[in-house]
């Protein structure tokens, strides 16, 4: 029989210019919720039992878009590469993963305020109790921050569309330290001019809520230490070389073969019209070996394509 | 019926990737399978005579 009744294991509140770090153990929930509404939370996000598994912005926008949502995931940072939490809901659906974190030196450099609250030292001082150091901090994810992109390519902020008693709820499909933050820019539009408090809740999840959790893909190449040529974490602060270091990259060296293809008249009179549009390549070898790459990810590859059709 | 043959310079892992998709089965061959492509890049990106339409 499955269960459908959750258990409520914690619950705080966290006050503007805070935010906590939360042991969450696999299969429980963290539930961000507004209190009186329009509040951007910045979020870190760490494997509880190797820090240097840690949430990745980059591979979490590329695979899920600017604005990740229920059903999504938060990705680790290669060559991890796992689903660490899943977004199981999100009442309000204007996420964002594109804006890095604020940070003092942008207040400082921006707006001429030297000491103010930002959410690099908000995060680095909720990550203090776990012993990281605020060069431990990654970009963040920024639930209920809503973005865009403008048509000359530069991100904007518009406003904060949460009201009181939305949330996001996430599960933790490994053990993890969950260090949501109340973003501390009231001088931007992130959270429209005002810090408001916002409520953590802490749950063991239901069975049910597996539910909403999509089948993640189980690769070799999502590794773990074991499989790094260099196992353990560099401890000091100097580079330094090693003189016993020989490379060894994959599949080093690059070797170019060519293929002969042999093409009908019908076959090279489209090869000459696709070159003649100046949009595939120089030679026709290069517009037909653009033409098989880009029908390939179109027809085969798996997740978001990367190259626009025609 | 004349031809014409394009060399298509390759490495060793583009020629991975074609000869993973004919040994899943949607091809015969490598010129096969980069004819194929062809084929349907071209339907898909230039326009058709009327009958095709």
């Amino acid at each position: 029989m499955t269960s459908t009744e959750r258990k409520l294991l914690q619950e705080l509140i966290i006050q503007p210019g805070t935010g906590k770090a939360l042991e969450l153990r696999r299969g429980q929930i963290l539930r961000i919720a507004q209190t009186t509404g329009r509040q951007c939370a910045d979020f870190n996000c760490f494997n509880l039992h190797d820090y240097k598994e840690f949430f990745h912005t980059g591979r979490t926008r590329h695979l899920h878009g600017m604005h990740p949502t229920k059903r999504d995931f938060l990705w680790s940072a290669p060559p991890r590469e796992r689903p660490m939490m899943a977004i199981i809901e999100d009442t309000v659906g204007t996420n964002d993963v594109l804006y890095p974190r604020c940070s003092a030196f942008l207040f400082e450099h921006q707006y001429g305020l030297a000491v103010h609250t930002n959410c690099h030292d908000i995060q680095a001082e909720a990550q203090r109790e776990y012993g990281l150091t605020p060069d431990d901090v990654h970009d963040s994810f920024n639930f209920f921050m809503h973005t865009g992109v403008a048509p000359d390519g530069h991100p904007y902020i518009a406003k904060n569309m949460a009201k009181a008693g939305d949330y996001v709820e996430l599960l933790a499909l490994m053990d993890v330290l969950a260090i949501p933050n109340v973003c501390g820019a009231d001088v931007m539009m992130t959270s429209n001019f005002e810090l408001k408090p916002l409520k953590l809740s802490v749950f063991d999840a239901a069975d049910s809520d597996w539910a909403e959790v999509n089948e993640p893909p189980r690769l070799k190449n999502q590794r773990n230490p074991e499989m790094f040529k260099i196992k353990d974490i560099k401890a000091d602060r100097e580079l330094y070389k090693d003189a016993s270091y020989k490379p060894d990259f994959t599949n080093v060296p690059i070797e170019i073969s060519e293929i002969e293809i042999e093409l009908s008249d019908e076959e090279k009179g489209w090869l000459s019209q696709l070159a003649a549009t100046g949009k595939y390549g120089e030679s026709d070898a290069e517009v037909l070996r653009y033409v098989f790459h880009s029908w390939w990810i179109d027809k085969f590859m798996r997740g978001p394509k990367h190259v626009p059709k025609g | 019926m004349a031809t014409s043959k394009i060399k298509l310079r390759l490495n060793q892992q583009q020629i991975e990737l074609i000869d993973n998709t004919i040994r899943s089965g949607e091809s015969n061959s490598q010129d096969d399978l980069v004819r194929r492509a062809l084929r349907e890049f071209a339907k898909a990106n230039l326009p058709q005579p009327e009958k095709d339409k």
